[in-house]
């Protein structure tokens, strides 16, 4: 027990946005929870609590902000409607790759501003869990042009739902567990939610058998541990630099895990009559310009939105560079 | 034993022996709440016996109570629970029970027994329409009680029967117990739909097959009727078309949802306004109709609700002093396998079912024990499906009964506190028995589900 | 097990409606009635009464926003949202409404055998202990919980969605101020039947119940 003779001593009760049984998508938690534990000796020690026991999943940052709860786990994506700017911190169509967005989060001035904009409403958000994009959705039929979407019924959440229903699809919010009902049933005729070894574990692909890619809505998804500022300011430099630390760990942790676990769902689509399609180039283009006006209608709304969109499409155009140049084509 | 697990027994007893002062149930549950913050809150301040556990709690804690209240007033889930209870009241109000009592007796009325199998009958299609238990057991009731004891039907088999099959309600779809319970255990409405549909049409069945032995082991218990007319083709007839209205609506209701044109909401809505149609078709709405059952369904959504928002309370309290794991460990730690896990919750829920009613057991009971026995492996549907069944009884056991309240409140006289008591017992033995079979052939419960989703 | 399980039986019940009977059938502690209560309950009546169309509302936008969706193709959040704020207001207005008319659930297999000034305690106490508290918990922290979505001009997380949250969000603390109100006007009713402060009103007709 030498190690953490000087740790203080936390217990919090921390509530999480997604089930801890999905892979990549809610079970990173419980990697940062246990090694938080082990590195400090059992002097800081979260229990995770599922979705909506103890506080809805939409409501983590809320009740942290109000230190009803020291602190939660959550996709802070859901605080689009009070936070403008947040879901450019949790996922973006037409966004950076997963590894793009932790250099412009760690180096490129995205921390900064995350702290920044979650300061006002008294959080601190510490980045703690990444994956790679989702698909493009689960279809009931192909999708070969912007008119195909036109009219869909589909299940669509973020900016990326804003884009949906500008092309004309009609665009609903389903909580997670009724998509599959409602994709099985015909109440929608599409949903995206996740990435492959998650949407299966949700059934998905039991009952629609498009499933379109690239993630043009989220080409990352973000999670973070939001800690009531008050209560991280009051943190020893030593537990604030184990949770750092264990966030940061999780952040490659999680992006290695989600990596691993989907090439193999992929691959067992054809003995399930899945399609795994890619939406043809000329849609994606169109999507990126209606992705371009809903960006900079919601900067014209809100100053902090347009702060991170700029820093963000100030770092992706120099990364571009080196993007373009020193990678391997996707098809090699 | 932890301090903390201390405090989770007494706050629960607390709330059990507070019920039985008669204060709603709503507030008790949501002052239980407040009062162990103050227990937590001052234990924590002034003693170590928390320090090392995570089940401090204090008032910010108990506030996040207001993101919960949010949660369920943004549930677009629920919003079919007004909808089915304004299509229940506004279903009462049409007409269509009658019509269906009139024309059915004179089909089934000059067989043994045959008048209650007329009132299974009603009572199955009301059930599949919608499932307000106390309209449905004061329908039967007044429609089919007197008509029954007219014809030399014993009080106390009248009695069980109009009881037991107006409780059905509550167990075949759609029902505001199952939309409840699916929204506590986070599953699929329509699943939980069609899960309970053959263990509560099997019911039925049960009843009606009950019904019919007695008559013929009891001659002068449920006699034919002396006069009968003879069936023509026209009596023939109009049963169709009395039974057609009630069909429709059931097609609309139900059928949407299984066949996946509208979500649980759309459908209620749907029903809502075709009950509607249905009263205005029978000449049966008008202002006062429509005031009343409007605020009917205010004041019935009002109690459901407030008995939810008092439960959120007790449980962000409860679970924030350990409570669920505290269950947990106990059921896990019972030294019984899986199955007698099982059954070891459901003798309790009946055992509580005698003086808590559906609400407080769905609300408070099912989100403890549900996720225990998922984790234990069994299916979730099926186990929800089990637990409804045992609730349905709760209906029907004294002393706190509603069916019983509701028939003794209507019951012409002739018809005694001992006759409905005397007349249950055998219903509820065979919703055991019913239990029994759903609990052996899972089956019964998940066939339709699977065959839905075409594996 | 005796006869008298409830008070009711039929031959009390004049008026000729099931739908009548079915609420006549509700078990009511007859507190009697003040000044105070009398005027105090008429409000939160008339603005439960008036409250309740909104259900015949709540039937109008579901049934168009499924024709909508299933005969013309076209689905809309807005409509979706709308169906929940209307469901949120009916339930939480009901709350006062529900009091007034004293239609909460109560287990009652014991309380019923009480006397009437026995229940009259059982209130004063629960009013005290469990209501009030409950109630000026909820209300106290969902005022800031309003403020604060008004100060960040919260709207829908939902694309497409509502605007102004903080409309709907303020009808949580309106309705438990309401049932504040309600339990206020029945603390008179107790206080009349146990202490005789304030003067108990004789109140005209015989049924607290068929005001319909
Ligand atoms: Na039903
Ligand atoms: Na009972």
């Amino acid at each position: 027990q030498g190690t953490a003779e000087a740790a203080e001593k936390i217990r919090w009760k921390v509530p999480v946005a997604f089930g801890t049984n999905l892979p990549a998508l809610g079970d990173n938690i419980v990697y940062v929870a246990d090694a938080l534990k082990a590195a400090s000796g059992g002097a800081v020690q979260f229990k995770v609590f599922e979705p909506g026991k103890l506080v809805p999943p939409f409501s983590i940052t809320d009740a942290v902000k109000d230190k009803k709860i020291e602190a939660g786990y959550t996709w802070i994506g859901y605080d689009q409607g009070k936070i403008p700017s947040a879901p450019l911190f949790a996922a973006r169509p037409f966004g950076m790759e997963p590894w793009e967005f932790t250099a412009w989060w760690f180096d490129g001035g995205g921390k900064e501003l995350g702290e920044e904009v979650y300061a006002e409403h008294g959080v601190h958000p510490v980045l703690c869990g990444i994956i790679g994009p989702e698909t493009a959705g689960w279809f009931r039929s192909e999708i070969d042009s912007l008119d195909d979407l036109k009219g869909l019924k589909i299940r669509f959440a973020g900016l990326g739902g804003k884009v949906m229903q500008k092309v004309g699809a009609s665009v609903t919010m389903l909580p997670g567990g009724e998509i599959f009902q409602a994709l099985e049933k015909g109440a929608i005729d599409a949903s995206e939610f996740s990435m492959p070894a998650i949407d299966q574990k949700l059934g998905f692909d039991k009952v629609v058998k498009f499933n379109y890619f690239p993630g043009w809505h989220q080409t990352y998804t973000a999670f973070h541990f939001v800690v009531n500022k008050e209560v991280w300011d009051g943190l020893e430099d030593s537990t604030k630099a184990l949770i750092d630390m264990a966030c940061t760990a999780g952040v490659m942790r999680n992006l290695s895990h989600g990596e691993a676990i989907q090439g193999a769902v992929i691959k067992g689509f054809g003995g399930k009559g899945v399609t795994a399609g890619r939406l043809p180039e000329n849609i994606l283009h169109e999507l990126q310009g209606i992705t371009r006006e809903v960006m900079e209608e919601e900067a014209a709304r809100d100053a902090l939105f347009k702060k991170v969109y700029e820093s963000q499409e100030a770092f992706s155009a120099d990364y571009k560079y080196w993007k373009g140049l020193a990678y391997l084509p996707r098809n090699f | 034993m932890e301090f903390s697990e201390i405090l989770c027994v007494l706050m629960f007893m607390s709330f059990i022996l507070l019920l039985f002062t008669g204060f709603p149930v709503a507030w008790v549950l949501g002052g239980v709440a407040v009062i162990f913050t103050l227990i937590g809150w001052l234990v924590a301040e002034h003693t170590d016996l928390l320090a090392d556990s995570f089940y401090t709690i204090d008032w910010a804690y108990t506030s996040a109570v207001v993101d919960r209240i949010w949660d369920v007033m943004k549930n677009w889930v629920l919003v079919a629970l007004p909808m089915f209870i304004f299509m229940g009241l506004m279903l009462d109000r049409s007409g269509i029970a009658a019509q269906l009592m009139n024309n059915f007796v004179r089909l089934f009325g000059r067989v043994r027994g045959g008048m209650a199998v007329t009132v299974a009958l009603i009572g199955i299609l009301l059930a599949a329409s919608t499932g307000i238990i106390g309209a449905s057991v004061v329908l039967l009731s007044l429609l089919g009680l007197p008509v029954m004891l007219e014809n030399g039907y014993r009080p106390s088999f009248a009695a069980g029967a109009v009881c037991s099959v107006g409780t059905l309600g509550i167990l075949i779809p759609p029902s505001i117990m199952l939309v409840l319970m699916a929204d506590r255990l986070a599953m699929s409405v329509g699943d939980l739909f069609l899960g309970a549909l053959i263990p509560g049409v099997l019911l039925g069945v049960i009843y009606i097959t009950y019904m019919l032995t007695y008559a013929w082991l009891v001659p002068d218990g449920a006699p034919a009727p002396e006069h009968v007319e003879p069936i023509t083709s026209k009596a023939i007839l109009e049963m169709f078309w009395a039974v057609l209205p009630p069909a429709g609506l059931i097609l609309a209701v139900l059928g949407t949802i299984f066949l996946g044109l509208a979500t649980p909401t759309e459908a209620s809505g749907v029903g809502a306004f075709g009950a509607l149609l249905l009263a205005w078709a029978n000449r049966k709405l008008n202002l006062t109709v429509f005031r009343e059952v409007c605020e009917q369904t205010t004041k019935t959504t009002a109690f459901i609700f407030a008995i939810f928002l008092g439960a959120t309370a007790f449980s962000l309290v409860f679970r924030g002093l350990g409570g669920d794991e505290l269950i947990e460990a106990f059921l896990t730690g019972l030294p019984l396998g899986p199955n007698g896990i099982v059954i070891a919750v459901l003798l309790c829920t009946f055992i509580l079912g005698f003086f808590l009613d559906w609400i407080e057991i769905t609300l408070i009971i099912l989100p403890l024990v549900g996720p225990v026995i998922a984790n234990l492996g069994f299916d979730l549907v099926w186990f929800t499906v089990l637990f409804a069944v045992c609730l349905q009884t709760s209906f029907l056991t004294p002393p706190v009964g509603f069916a019983l309240f509701y028939l003794k409140g209507v019951a012409p006289t002739g018809v005694t506190v001992a006759h409905i008591y005397k007349g249950v017992i055998p219903f509820i033995l065979l919703q055991l028995a019913g239990l029994v079979l759903v609990f052996i052939w899972k089956d019964l419960v998940t066939w339709l589900p699977s065959v839905a989703y075409g594996n | 097990m005796t006869d008298d399980i409830r008070t009711a039986s039929p031959a009390e019940v004049d008026h000729p409606d099931d739908h009548d009977r079915l609420h006549e059938l509700l078990h009511h502690a007859e507190l009697p009635h003040t000044a105070f209560s009398s005027n105090l309950d008429r409000q939160v009546r008339r603005l439960g009464s008036w409250a309740s169309w909104i259900w015949l509302a709540l039937v109008g936008v579901i049934v168009l926003n499924v024709t909508l969706r299933y005969v013309l193709g076209e689905g809309r959040i807005e409509f979706e949202e709308i169906q929940w704020h209307i469901y949120a207001f009916g339930f939480l207005l009901g709350l006062a409404y529900c009091m007034e008319a004293d239609d909460h659930v109560r287990v009652d297999v014991v309380y019923e055998h009480f006397s009437l000034p026995t229940k009259a305690w059982i209130e004063l106490f629960g009013i005290f202990f469990f209501l009030v508290p409950f109630a000026v918990l909820v209300l106290w922290y969902a005022v800031p919980f309003v403020i604060y979505s008004i100060s960040i001009n919260e709207v829908s997380e939902s694309p497409g969605g509502l605007p102004a949250r903080w409309v709907i969000k303020a009808v949580l603390p309106f309705g438990f101020f309401l049932l504040l109100v309600a339990t206020l006007s029945r603390l008179s009713r107790v206080t009349a039947l146990l202490f005789g402060w304030p003067a108990v009103r004789p109140r005209p007709g015989k049924n607290t119940v068929a005001k319909g």
